[in-house]
């Protein structure tokens, strides 16, 4: 890319996503610290699949229309993206029916995942 | 038309009904017909008030709602993805299919429904017949089950940590709970009257697996979501209203963070203001008054509980506090002087002064 920014897309470097999760069917300290996922680590399938995700999901553009209210055990995710010059947050909670959000936050989860093992 | 028969256009009529009668008996040909049609009109406006009233306090589930019978459960497979319902796979009546989630889900609606019914006479979720409706498989190694305020939700489970969502009784139970709470007391899901929701919906979720097993309050576990840790996890269940805060201690998921008593309230905007952690405080008192009361739980304790959640004193807003005091009173007045003083004990063991 020429410039930092290429329409509105996510860099294609030093990209940083903050996710946690708040609520659910019980309550799990573990589960609720935030999980930070550096994109740089990610192999290249993976970091574009994300990438592509989180510009889907419009999170620079406040594209995203999310509702917070959760109900019962219904969890409440929140993303906040750095890529290292803009930041785009947005709170969600379950059942989301935005399809592009959805999408990101079951990826989030997953990689959620893998960085909680290697604590 | 005769002035004293006639009738102002707001909902009521000037004259009393026996003088109206009166005059349709002594009046004149012209007053008599006047009388008996504001006295048609009139019925039918008392009984519309009558109605509006009776709608209005709620009382009208008792009068119109149908006797207690069918259940009418449908389970849908959201065949991993995360829109709800999904396609249906077992309807009332039909014979279990190849699929243990879809199975497990149609039973703990069947065994809740049938619990409410047969021990408090209760029409399903709403008290009026709501057919009931899980959707299984939702999403993917999704870890997590809700009641979406309309029907229910369960993940597989990550398969790492967590085994499908189903396999408690309990926490199916504890999720059509939510329903009734939201349908009778209507408490609001966040601090004290959010740990008072989860701890109704726990309570009922123990008391329906206590129910299906007939066990009595001193055989029972009082474990909630007892096999939905997988081997790997260090716990036993979700949580225990025996002995909160021992329910797990893992190196992922952390140590139960529950409280048993006041002293160790949990003060956090996480969480909703952590309601399932200060939900640990109401679920030991009850586990308290109904092992104090003996028997089987549902029986006594539950039914005070039961007629709290319903009592309309109790506010969306409720605290601990006002929720004891409601079953201390509701114990008084189903039961007796005994049953009262081991709810107000149970209560103060826990640090809430209930009488």
């Amino acid at each position: 890319m020429g410039s930092r920014w290429h329409q509105g897309r996510l860099s294609e470097t030093d990209v940083r996503i903050d996710f946690s999760i708040d609520g659910g069917l019980a309550a799990f300290p573990g589960l609720a610290k935030p999980v930070t996922i550096e994109c740089d680590a990610l192999p290249v399938a993976e970091r574009t699949a994300l990438r592509d995700l989180v510009d889907r999901a419009g999170l620079f553009e406040q594209r995203a229309r999310a509702s917070a209210h959760a109900p019962p055990d219904a969890r409440r995710y929140t993303i906040a993206v750095d890529d290292g010059g803009r930041c785009g947050r947005v709170t969600v909670a379950e059942p989301i029916a935005d399809p592009a959000l959805r999408d990101l936050v079951a990826t989030l989860r997953t990689h959620a995942r893998a960085v909680r093992a290697k604590r | 038309m005769p002035k004293a028969a006639r009738r102002v256009h707001c909902g009521c009529t000037i004259l009393p009904p026996y003088l109206l009668r009166r005059i349709a008996a002594h009046g004149t040909q012209a007053q008599r017909e006047a009388a008996l049609d504001t006295l048609a009109t009139d019925q039918t406006l008392r009984l519309a008030r009558a109605t509006h009233e009776l709608l209005e306090s709620g009382a009208h589930r008792n009068l119109l709602s149908v006797p207690v019978s069918a259940r009418q459960r449908t389970v849908y497979d959201a065949q991993h993805r995360e829109a709800l319902p999904g396609h249906a796979v077992r309807r009332e009546g039909s014979a279990a299919i190849g699929d243990v989630d879809a199975n497990e889900a149609y039973d703990g609606l069947g065994a809740t429904f049938d619990f409410f019914a047969d021990v408090y006479d209760r029409n399903s979720i709403d008290d009026e017949g709501l057919h009931l409706d899980a959707t299984v498989h939702y999403g993917r190694r999704y870890d997590n089950a809700f009641w979406n305020g309309q029907q229910m939700v369960f993940g597989d489970g990550d398969g790492d940590l967590f085994n499908r969502f189903t396999i408690s009784l309990d926490v199916i139970a504890h999720e059509l709970t939510h329903g009734v709470t939201g349908d009778e007391a209507r408490l609001v899901y966040l601090g004290q009257a959010g740990a008072l929701n989860e701890s109704v919906s726990d309570v009922f979720g123990s008391l329906v697996k206590q129910h299906s097993r007939g066990e009595r309050a001193d055989e029972a576990d009082w474990l909630i979501g007892e096999g939905l840790f997988t081997r790997k996890v260090n716990g036993v269940a979700l949580r225990s209203m025996k002995a909160p805060g021992t329910a797990f201690d893992d190196s992922l998921l952390g140590r139960d963070p529950q409280p048993a008593t006041m002293d160790g309230f949990v003060h956090t905007s996480a969480d909703n203001g952590g309601v399932h952690t200060n939900s640990g405080i109401p679920n030991h008192a009850f586990y308290l008054a109904a092992t104090a009361l003996g028997g089987h739980a549902w029986e006594k304790a539950g039914r005070i509980w039961y007629e709290t959640v319903r009592d309309k004193r109790l506010k969306p807003t409720a605290t601990f506090r006002q929720f004891a005091r409601f079953t201390a009173s509701n114990a008084s007045q189903l039961f007796g002087k005994v049953e009262r003083q081991a709810v107000v004990a149970a209560w103060e063991a826990v640090g809430i002064k209930a009488a």
